[in-house]
């Protein structure tokens, strides 16, 4: 706040200190909560990380169960029984509310029904293309489950900036400008109070006098 | 249970066995498969290529490369041998060998059904037909050509002699589910399969014996994988085939209503093939190495009556085994180096 826009008046005074106490809470307030989401932020971090090494693990088991169902049963049988299968997959994305910031909430509405429910014979149905089948259900909740981890990381890494770069425009900008112009207004009014008593003290001495 | 119209006649068996005989002399030997597995694909094509399977490989080049090339090929080469083989045969040699081959009709008729179902064009679902069974490829594609599901098991049931009963055509009309569908026609086949052998004979009865421990090992998958999800009982039994050689109701209701899979398992202790799925039961209690303990233990029980009956129909039978072997065990191949499968569990899943 430039000083040359500020009245030296008892009210703005009081008004700017007002602010500054206003702007000192935001800023202790804003600086626990960058800290609280940091902390968060770190939980979450040790999370996605645990998430992407289930997401590498189930891929690389779906991957070789693939694989081998693929080799023994051959990619037409593969194909054929992935056909017959008629769930489909549903995903369900929302928001939560955390520490005030909206967090995305992502479910996987995956029917895991046992063989009998799946839409392919059971007779006919290799046992390694049923195993195929369930790592890559495994896979999917991971994967949706990792994506909703992964987002919220994303979401609290942007809030922390966000707060970081609030607390620090109140730190290093508006707390000092508005003390500034605490300071400012504070001189002004000792100065004027001064010239007020000086002035006081010439209409005495010049009533004296006469 | 299960309906179906007609069979009879004689069989000519000298002229069709001579004719396996030479195409069971072009089939790879044991030793083939250590090679390949030291190929790469390209390698395999040309390799394969030189081994019988030139004109499927020179005709299909132009549609698929590299895996996919090797599998429709070496499928497509199967299907020729199958209805060369069904297509010189009378009688009641040619009723076996088509009740025998009926799988792939039933097969071809889930890929087109699924296919429809899930909204494939007619090409890509023509593409993945092998028709290696009594139904050829124009009658394949007359099925594909129907506009509905309805009308693809309507004429199946006429072209296959097959009657679906009308509560199960009901039922998918309501749920649109073919697994029931199709475990119908899993049980129909084996009926059939054992009503079109005659058990007079001696190489009848080891056919048949060969067809009912099949029975008994597809039983015995359905038991494991059912149990590893944790059904029991009841409903277990329902998908039991009929007419195992081993596992009768009796030992097949012990092991459905076994608690778990390491209590069912040990019910299997008296059964042939025991030693076979023993180590996998031990080590690992893994559902793949059992299952492919059992395939290993069903090649191994046709060997031991190839050359036997040199008149009969077990020469043929034991050719179509092998060859279906030999096809699988160069898809196995293929895939798994293409996948990038270690070369031992390659080897494990090869059924030597």
């Amino acid at each position: 706040m430039p000083t040359h826009d500020i009245t030296p008046t008892r009210s703005v005074l009081l008004d700017l200190k007002k602010r500054i106490k206003l702007s000192q809470n935001g800023h202790k307030i804003m600086k626990m909560k960058r800290d609280g989401l940091i902390i968060e932020f770190f939980e979450v971090m040790e999370k996605a990380k645990q998430m992407r090494g289930s997401v590498v693990s189930d891929y690389q088991i779906a991957m070789n169960k693939i694989a081998v169902a693929t080799a023994v049963e051959g990619e037409i049988a593969v194909k054929s029984a992935a056909y017959a299968i008629k769930a489909e997959p549903q995903v369900e994305v929302g928001s939560k509310s955390i520490m005030g910031m909206a967090v995305p909430r992502v479910e996987a509405k995956i029917e895991r029904g046992n063989i009998l429910n799946k839409g392919y014979g059971v007779i006919s149905t290799s046992a390694y293309i049923e195993e195929a089948s369930e790592a890559f259900e495994n896979l999917l909740v991971t994967l949706v489950r990792a994506a909703e981890i992964e987002t919220t990381m994303k979401k609290r890494l942007d809030e922390i900036e966000k707060t970081k770069r609030r607390v620090n425009a109140l730190e290093f900008k508006v707390i000092p400008d508005l003390l500034e112009g605490k300071r400012f207004v504070e001189f002004r009014l000792e100065e004027m109070s001064r010239e007020e008593t000086i002035r006081l003290k010439l209409l005495k001495s010049k009533s004296e006098k006469a | 249970m299960f309906g179906r119209k007609g069979k009879g006649g004689k069989g000519n068996y000298p002229y069709a066995v001579a004719r396996v005989k030479a195409k069971k002399a072009q089939l790879m030997g044991e030793d083939t498969y250590s090679k390949m597995l030291m190929m790469s694909l390209p390698e395999i094509s040309r390799f394969i290529g030189e081994s019988g399977y030139q004109k499927e490989i020179a005709a299909l080049a132009g549609r698929y490369d590299g895996v996919d090339l090797i599998e429709h090929a070496t499928y497509s080469n199967m299907a020729n041998y199958f209805r060369g083989v069904l297509d010189v045969t009378t009688g009641e040699l040619h009723e076996m060998l088509a009740a025998y081959l009926e799988k792939w009709d039933i097969w071809n008729f889930k890929v087109i059904l699924r296919g429809k179902s899930f909204g494939m064009d007619a090409d890509s679902i023509k593409e993945d037909l092998v028709p290696a069974g009594k139904l050829d490829q124009q009658a394949l594609e007359r099925l594909l050509s129907m506009e509905s599901e309805e009308e693809i098991i309507a004429a199946y049931g006429r072209v296959a002699n097959v009657i679906f009963p009308t509560e199960l055509i009901s039922a998918y009309e309501e749920s649109r589910n073919l697994s029931e569908l199709e475990d119908f026609l899993e049980k129909d086949h084996y009926d059939s399969l054992l009503r079109s052998i005659d058990p007079s004979s001696r190489p009848t009865r080891l056919y048949q014996d060969y067809i009912r421990k099949e029975i008994d090992i597809t039983n015995v998958e359905t038991i494991l994988k059912l149990k590893a999800e944790g059904i029991r009982g009841e409903e277990v039994m329902k998908y039991i085939i009929p007419g195992g050689k081993q596992i009768d109701k009796k030992l097949a209701t012990q092991l459905a209503n076994a608690e778990s899979l390491s209590a069912a398992v040990n019910d299997l202790a008296p059964l042939d093939f025991y030693d076979d799925i023993k180590n996998a039961l031990d080590e690992t209690n893994s559902l793949r190495s059992i299952v492919a303990g059992m395939k290993k233990y069903h090649i191994r029980q046709a060997k031991t009556f190839s050359h036997l009956y040199p008149l009969s129909v077990i020469p043929i039978i034991d050719f179509m085994i092998h060859k279906e072997n030999e096809v699988n065990n160069i898809r196995i191949i293929a895939r798994g180096l293409n996948s990038g499968l270690d070369a031992d569990v390659i080897k494990e899943l090869l059924v030597i």
